[in-house]
Formats: C-alpha cells, structure tokens, sequence
C-alpha cells in the first residue's frame, strides 16, 4: 500500500498522499493542505455520493454485466452479508464512494482498494434476494410480479438490480438492498472512535465531531431507498411527456424502504454515446444541460449525481435520466443568489452586483481585500460558457480548468472563498456536468440555451430542441413548481 | 540489543498480501491435507487474522529456548517484514495449499531447522529448534491463538469445531516433524498441554525486545499504524493473564463489547486494505468457490 492509501478512502481526501508527505516532512504547507483535505471531506460529507467512478453501474441493458457479477460466489444468507460488509467494510465503500464523488479524483491507490472492496462484494443468490422482497412486500416475487428474472441484472453499491414483469405488464428494474446491511452499516456507525481517531491523524485540532456527525447522517439517509423513490418520482412526473428527458416512473406499491421498483429503462451507455456521431453526441448534451438547468429553475431541485453511468441515450437527444438517490432541494430563498450571480455577471454586466450576490449566498467572505476584478477573473471562468451569445464548444481541457479552479488553494480568493453547505451539491454538479460536456465535445449555444431557461430572461426557443421543449411546456399547468419531499 | 537494531517495517501489507496470493494454489493437484470442508479452511479466511498471528509470537516467545533460537538465528532484525511474510506464507500453503507443496515447503523448514542450535544464555540450556518438544510448543500456541481471537473478533467457532480444528492440524504439527502421537487433538488437551509448559515460561530481555518492536514496528504507514494499535490491543487483551503478567504489560481491564467492535472494526479496515492489494481478492475466490462446491457436495 502507498502511503495515505487507507488515509485516503477512510478522508475521502484526494490529495491524501501529499497530505501525508507534507506530515512527514513537517513542510510549510501542512495546514494549508490538511485544511484542503478536511474541506474536500466536509464537501463529501455534505455533497453525499452515490456510485464511485469504477462502480457497478445501475440499469445496465439486459446482460451487459452479467459476467462481472459473481453469482458462482453468491451470498446466500444474511450471516453472509455481515461478514462480508459488516467490521467497517459497508462504511469504507459508502464513505469511498462519497470522496469519489466529490474530489477531483481520488488517488489510484485508493481507487483501487475501494474498487476491490466493491468487487468483493458478489450478489445475493436467487434465494436471498427473493426473501429480501418477501420481507419488504409481503409476497415472494413470483406472487408480486408476473415475471421476476432471479439472475441480477446489475449491482448496486449495497444491493443489486433484477428485472421483472408486473402483473399489469409493465417491464420493470427493480433494486434490492442486501439483508441486514443497513443495520450492519448503522451499527458499525454507532461505534465512531475509529473513524474519530483516523481523523483527527488527518485534520487535528479540526472539528471532528461535527464531520463525523455529518458522515453519518448522509450515510444512514442512503441507506433508505424511500427517500431515492419519492424524488424519482417527482422528476418522472414532471418531466412526464418532455420530448427528450425521460425518467422511469416508480412503481410505489413496489417500493420500500429495502426495495426501489421503476420502469426498465434500456438505451445505449455513455461509453458508446462516445462513438457516435457529433451531431447525436451535440444532442444528447443539449439534452443533458436543459435537464440540469430547467430542474434547478422550475423545479429548483438538482439530481445530484452527474455520474456517466447515470444516463442512457437513444438517438435523437433522447435521454433516460437514472438514479435519483442524491437530489437536493433548494428553497426560493438558497435559489436566489444563484439567479442573481448569473444575471449580474452574464446579462446586466454588474460586477459589483454580482459580488454582493457571492456574499450574500455566503461564497465570499463580506469584505476580503481584494479588489472585484481579480474576483470576477478567478470566478468568471464558471461561468463561460454563457457569458456571451454564439456557438462555443466545451472541451476536456475546458472541464479540466473549471474544476481545477475549484479546487485551486493558491487562488488569491481561496482564503476568503468556501462552498456554503445548500450549494456543495450544486457546485460539484457543475463540474460533473462540464466534464461530461466536455468529454463529448458538445457544442452548442450555451448562452441562448440558458436564456430559454433563466426566469429572469425567459427567451425564445434557440434550437428545434428548445422548440419542442416549449411546446411542451405550453401543454403543462401553469403552476408546477415541485415541493421538496416532507 | 536495542528494538531500534530492528529494521523498519515499512511495506508490511504488500508483502503479507503477496506471500498470501502466492501461497493460495491456481492450480491445485489435491485439496491438501485439510480440504475445502475443513474447520481450517473456514479459519484460514478469519477476519481476526493479524491477531493470533502476533499473539502466538508472543506466547511462543515466553519458552526461552524456543526465543533464543529466534534470537541467536533468526533473520528478524535484518528482515522483519520478510520473516513475518514467510511465516504466514508458510501457514497459508500448509492450510490450504494441496499435499506435495505443504510436504515441500514442511521439509524445507525442516532443513532450516537442523541449523539452528545453540545454548539459551538465560537458562543455560542448550536447544535445537527441531527438538519437537519446542516444535510442539509452537505450534499448540499457534492453534490455540486462532481460537481465541476468532472468538474474541472473529466469526466464533463452535465447540464441536474447535475440536475438529485441534484434531485437523495434528497434521500440521506432524509436518514440521512432531510425532502425531504428542500433538493435543482436542481443545481440553490443548488446554491441558499449555499449563503444562508453563512452569518453563518466562519473559527474557530478548523476549521483552521482540515484542517490544512487535508491538510498536517502527516504519509503518501512518494509517496503518494507527490501526496497528488496535491489533496490538487486541492482542494484548487476548492473552492469557499469566502471560501478561509476565511481560508485565498493565491489565488493561476484560475487553469491554465496545473495545472489541472497535478492534473488530480496525481489522476490517486492514483486511480491506489487503484485499486490496494485487491477487488477494482472486486467491480468496479461489477458495471461496472451492468451499463452496464443497458444502454443496
């Protein structure tokens, strides 16, 4: 193992390894990096995470990950869950699969262990699933559903996919959380002074007490599908009929707390939406970019994981959206001053308009000596893509840049810069969104796409997209603005 | 000599994982000496592992003929890491490797015995490490460690179990070359063999400095030291009370449940840092899958 691997998974911190050499070497910049890494771990802790980069991926087609699955290894009993999850093990992959989420990479030694730690983790066998959901929904599969294949499809970081048939014909995902492992995880919860003390070798005199209070509340909240299901449903329902974005509806007489059942969803992976032509890949980024805006302004709720595994494309810029386990919901309020950054900055041209709106939405320090220019040219570069109207391709190098940015401690403002607790998701969705964008190479006019969608603008339709997307809109009641789940 | 004559031990997990990897076949002719139904196979895959490890270095080396010739021989102090990666290497293939490597590698430590002789300067007395009185003493500590920590942080092994464990690795003993006929084959001789040797135990200066590195190796990763302090904890609390007394480490109290899920805790951590290095994953499913068919037939 290379130093600070364990560190690393344990933090969540990306930048564990040179953490733990500038401890050795006692160098100067300790606490500028130790504040860093507790930083990144907070953002973990807040942002949550769903699938790390190598994890399974959910809602595969029909046998593409069959042979990756395990079932000559099957766990057959829920003894066989503890051992295999339980002493810290469930917890390392959640917490893993938080810093995957939010760093800019964690390092690979501690992507690999994470990575063998998920593939030690083979299915349920046939039995056990299927006792898992007689459990949950009172009747075996074969009663429940009119078709129940008992081969998993896929797995899940804590459960697995299986694909049935309801007895109404609906084709039909259905999620399954391993027995005993959400009481394995609390449990191993319940017991922290392991996880206090790798964090204080980490970030000592820091506040441990409120991350690891964090920490477990996110995990433990994951832990429950309910919360998953009733967000799915709400983008389902108001994206239902959208002429691109598409959402599997939940079936919520088959979903529980253990049990998430939704629409099968098939379509072609990201991986293959690579090989396609420009001009698809141009669409389905269009797609993508309309979702993640026309949710935060209409819905003012962001699906929270821009994880390439979680779309599926069928030509035509037609795009499923899956997994809707990380969604946050902002207040009229918290939404705000993200309104406002944008307008000042991009529309009305105000750049001390648009600091007052970081300060007020707790971005900016009140007051930091330094002058607005520099502010605006270190910020700034979030908001290209729409700062002027014309055609403007986001390249890799783009995607790099932004999240380099973000994560930048020498920025002159780094000192007097945070992500308030509301926006951490958001942000890291930013840049999980342009490094998708960016890895198509989409081109598009941003800027008269976002104008469609700024409430404050309320454009025309840019693209045959945004055509249809307004006649759809027309069809839809005036008042739809969602209510975050109680 | 002072602890600090140890070399470091850094690379510790990588090693262990390699000799592990290596020492668990692809390609086995037969299913060894114990076979994919045995209680040894089932606890050569114990979460608890890292403990009786060092717990039976610890009680080993309270047999002062049995430390002298660790000390006067042995290559601990140049090689640290890599004596404590042979050894589990060692135990890995005899356990689950198949009957001619177990034979190989058995013969081979027998060879090395032959070699290392000497007189103990503490008591005098000279010693032979294939004298199988001391071989017999290694090794009943050795199965009797497994026990107690999988018991205390392991998955626990059933009455019945333990006894078919003892009586399993007669054979072991049997290859490193004691006579089947003095190996305790049930969990009351063992017992019964253990307080017997007591009166010969004592903590000698040599002794106290093994441990004393052990216990607290320099060169480890910080992570890795900071669940270190676990294993050793639970080590300690695992030991027998005389044994403690002799070392003269504090009593630290009986285990409370919520020290032992924290130990529990760290050695999943460490079993996870394992598992991720190169090949432990695949050779665990190799035995995993053999158990298994196992169980069905």
């Amino acid at each position: 193992m290379k130093r600070g691997t364990l560190a690393a998974l344990i933090m969540g911190v990306g930048t564990s390894a040179a953490v733990t050499v500038a401890l050795r070497r006692g160098h100067g910049t300790r606490m500028l990096r130790l504040n860093r890494g507790l930083a990144a771990l907070q953002l973990a802790a807040r942002g949550g995470a769903r699938y790390a980069g190598s994890a399974p991926r959910l809602f595969l087609l029909a046998g593409e990950n069959r042979q990756q699955l395990r079932n000559d290894l099957a766990l057959q009993t829920a003894e066989d869950v503890a051992t295999t999850l339980g002493a810290m093990k469930g917890v390392l992959m959640k917490l893993g699969q938080m810093a995957s989420y939010v760093d800019d990479g964690l390092p690979p030694e501690a992507r690999r262990t994470l990575g063998r730690l998920q593939d030690s983790v083979p299915p349920m066998s046939a039995e056990l699933a299927a006792g898992v959901i007689e459990e949950e929904l009172g009747a075996p599969p074969s009663q429940l559903f009119a078709e129940w294949d008992p081969v998993p499809i896929a797995a899940a970081s804590i459960g697995q996919v299986h694909r049935a048939i309801t007895r109404d014909g609906r084709a039909v995902a259905v999620k399954v959380q391993y027995p005993g492992i959400a009481e394995t995880i609390e449990a191993d919860l319940g017991n922290v002074s392991l996880l206090r003390r790798m964090l204080r070798i980490i970030a000592p005199g820091q506040d441990v007490e409120s991350l690891l209070t964090e920490l477990r509340e996110r995990i433990i909240e994951e832990l429950d599908y309910r919360r998953e299901a009733r967000n799915q449903q709400l983008f389902a329902e108001y994206y239902d009929g959208h002429p691109t974005i598409s959402v599997p509806k939940v079936v919520s007489e088959l979903s529980t707390r253990r049990v998430v059942t939704s629409d099968l969803a098939t379509g072609a992976r990201f991986s293959e939406l690579t090989t396609w032509s420009q001009h698809e890949r141009d669409l389905a980024a269009e797609t993508i970019y309309r979702f993640v805006f026309r949710s935060l302004y209409d819905m003012r709720a962001f699906n929270g994981d821009p994880h390439p595994g979680n779309y599926l494309f069928h030509g035509g810029g037609k795009v499923t959206f899956l997994d809707f386990g990380l969604v946050k919901h902002f207040s009229v309020e918290e939404l705000r001053p993200l309104m406002d950054m944008a307008r000042y900055l991009c529309v009305e041209n105000d750049p001390e308009a648009f600091r007052r709106s970081l300060e007020a939405a707790g971005f900016l320090k009140p007051g930091a000596p330094l002058g607005t220019d520099v502010i605006v040219d270190h910020l700034a570069v979030f908001y290209d893509t729409i700062r002027k109207p014309g055609e403007l391709t986001i390249t890799g190098d783009y995607s790099s840049t932004v999240v380099r940015r973000f994560f930048d401690v020498r920025s002159p403002i780094a000192p007097y810069a945070q992500v308030p607790r509301s926006y951490v998701i958001l942000q890291r969705i930013n840049l999980g969104v342009f490094a998708l964008l960016g890895e198509l190479t989409a081109t598009a006019d941003w800027r008269a796409i976002a104008e469609e969608i700024w409430p404050f603008v309320q454009g025309p339709p840019s693209t045959p997209m945004g055509e249809a997307e307004a006649a759809w809109r027309a069809t839809r009641p005036a008042e739809r603005i969602s209510r975050p789940p109680s | 000599m002072a602890a600090d004559s140890y070399a470091g031990m850094s690379g510790l997990v990588q090693r262990s994982a390699a000799a592990y990897a290596a020492s668990v076949p692809e390609h086995p002719a037969d299913d060894g000496f114990f076979g994919p139904g045995s209680v040894t196979w089932r606890l050569s895959a114990d979460l608890s592992g890292p403990v009786p490890g060092l717990r039976s270095l610890m009680v080993q080396a309270l047999h002062p003929l049995a430390m002298a010739g660790v000390d006067q021989h042995s290559d601990w102090r140049s090689d640290p890491v890599g004596r404590l990666a042979a050894t589990s290497a060692y135990l890995t293939t005899v356990s689950v490797g198949d009957k001619k490597t177990a034979e190989r590698v058995s013969a081979r430590v027998r060879r090395i015995h032959e070699h290392v002789r000497g007189v103990d300067p503490v008591t005098g007395q000279p010693y032979a490490a294939g004298d199988p009185a001391l071989l017999l003493w290694v090794h009943a500590t050795y199965v009797d460690s497994i026990l107690v920590a999988a018991r205390l942080f392991g998955t626990a092994v059933p009455a019945a179990d333990a006894d078919r464990y003892v009586a399993e690795m007669v054979k072991a003993a049997e290859l490193v070359g004691v006579p089947a006929a003095m190996v305790p084959a049930s969990v009351a001789q063992l017992d019964e063999y253990l307080a017997s040797v007591r009166p010969q135990l004592r903590a000698t200066p040599a002794a106290r400095e093994l441990m004393a590195y052990l216990l607290d190796p320099p060169g480890l990763d910080p992570d890795i030291a900071e669940i270190w302090q676990d294993v050793r904890e639970g080590t300690i609390g695992s030991l027998p009370g005389w044994a403690r007394e002799m070392y003269g480490y504090p009593m630290a109290g009986p285990l409370t449940d919520a020290r032992r899920t924290e130990i529990r805790q760290a050695l999943g951590v460490l079993d996870t840092v394992f598992l991720g290095e190169p090949g432990v994953l695949e050779a665990r499913q190799r035995l995993a899958l053999r158990m298994r068919a196992a169980r069905a037939a």
